[in-house]
């Protein structure tokens, strides 16, 4: 923490006298630091500080990284969510062709994590941001100590964070209802109940994140899963996804739905 | 042109699939829904539009049948913004060229669709000379 440097090993009395001034105002400071703790605003300051986990960059979960999403993945029979009766009667009528992503909406947590494709995640000293290549997404979480407001609802809800030692840790609320918003492989719904937290860490090169899903409405329990994204090759920038509404409906017509 | 059901057992497709241009993944929904792994089905046609767009690339080809008749296909391809780094481009496929395609059929009755997980000249030869059409996956 003090990298202040001596006279290149001359001793205490070779150094000038408005240094000696300066070292002693900083051993002052340093000193009522630890005796009185730190300023008031730490809050704020903890982000402005060096000792942070660096998860800046471009991320690629795409299949060099970890299997592909599907039924099984990553709701995998050893962490496949407890479902209550009501999820099991929205299972009852799902079908595939329900899924709003069909109408270009965009994947929410906690599926967006899993999707393969890049992320950029990037640090700012009162958020982080994460920008999903995937449905051209953009979420924010705050760093600052704001709370959401009752009109701060969406797709991907509203995001407070903190980082905890070598961590980032984000807890998300204010999701909208979406019929497919747990798993639209599975046809698992959430509601504005669902909370997710996200826990993200740095292992070497690679990027981890442990994601736990609460949702009173449908799950009987927490559902969590753990995955990780890899650096992405040299010189790759985010594409845009621009979803395209007929492209993505263009199949529907080949599923036989049980409804008419 | 022609167009033959080849109820292939789904091991061969595959095997098949990797000796020419396999497709990337959609990635952004389950394919079993739509199509019926266990009918795959081999066209041949000709290039009527090329629509590279995501959430997925779709490929309309007119197909003709033994019997003369020819029907516009539809088939599925992956992501756009996948293929782009395995090297495809929107004009990759234009008007009028003549492709083979293989893959699993359309599961509503009647419906002229197939999710392409192989896709080549009409000499057999790859879309994509030397490419590579998957990236690897590191072993964890």
């Amino acid at each position: 923490m003090n990298s202040h440097k001596t006279n290149g090993g001359h001793g205490l009395f070779s150094l000038k006298a408005d240094t000696l001034v300066a070292q002693f105002a900083t051993g002052l400071l340093v000193g009522l630091i630890l005796v009185t703790g730190l300023p008031s605003d730490t809050a704020s300051a903890q982000t402005e500080s060096t000792d942070i986990p660096d998860l800046t960059g471009i991320w690629d979960g795409g299949t060099r990284a970890r299997p592909i999403n599907g039924e099984n993945m990553p709701w995998e029979p050893s962490n496949f969510p407890v479902l209550n009766e009501r999820a099991l009667a929205y299972q009852q009528v799902w079908e595939e062709i329900i899924a709003p992503k069909y109408d270009c909406q965009p994947a929410s947590s906690p599926a967006i994590q899993y999707d393969p494709y890049h992320m950029e995640v990037t640090q700012w000293p009162d958020r982080v941001l994460f920008r999903y290549e995937k449905d051209d997404q953009l979420r924010t979480v705050w760093l600052d100590g704001r709370e959401p407001k009752a009109t701060d609802f969406g797709v991907q809800g509203f995001s407070v964070g903190h980082y905890d030692g070598d961590a980032l840790e984000v807890v998300t609320t204010h999701f909208v209802f979406d019929v497919a918003g747990f798993d639209d492989y599975n046809g698992i719904p959430s509601s504005s109940q669902k909370v997710v937290r996200e826990r993200y860490w740095r292992d070497g090169d690679d990027l981890w994140i442990t994601l736990t899903v609460e949702d009173p409405m449908f799950l009987r329990e927490p559902a969590s899963y753990t995955t990780r994204w890899i650096p992405a090759r040299a010189g790759y920038k985010l594409a845009s996804y621009d979803c395209d509404a007929e492209s993505s409906r263009a199949m529907v017509k080949f599923f036989p739905s049980k409804y008419k | 042109m022609i167009m033959r059901r080849t109820f292939l057992p789904s091991l061969l497709l595959l095997l098949y699939g990797l000796l020419g241009t396999a497709l990337p993944l959609s990635a952004h929904h389950a394919s079993g829904p739509f199509y019926d792994s266990d009918k795959p089905i081999e066209i041949e046609g000709v290039v009527t539009r090329f629509v590279f767009r995501n959430p997925h690339a779709a490929l309309f080809l007119d197909v003709t049948d033994e019997s003369g008749e020819t029907a516009e296909w539809q088939i599925e391809l992956g992501a756009p913004v996948m293929l782009r780094r395995v090297g495809w481009t929107p004009d990759l496929l234009p008007v009028g060229m003549v492709v083979r395609v293989a893959g699993p059929s359309a599961r509503a009755e009647g419906a002229k669709g197939l999710l392409g997980r192989k896709l080549t000249r009409a000499d057999g030869s790859p879309i994509l000379e030397g490419g590579r059409t998957q990236e690897p996956t590191p072993p964890r």
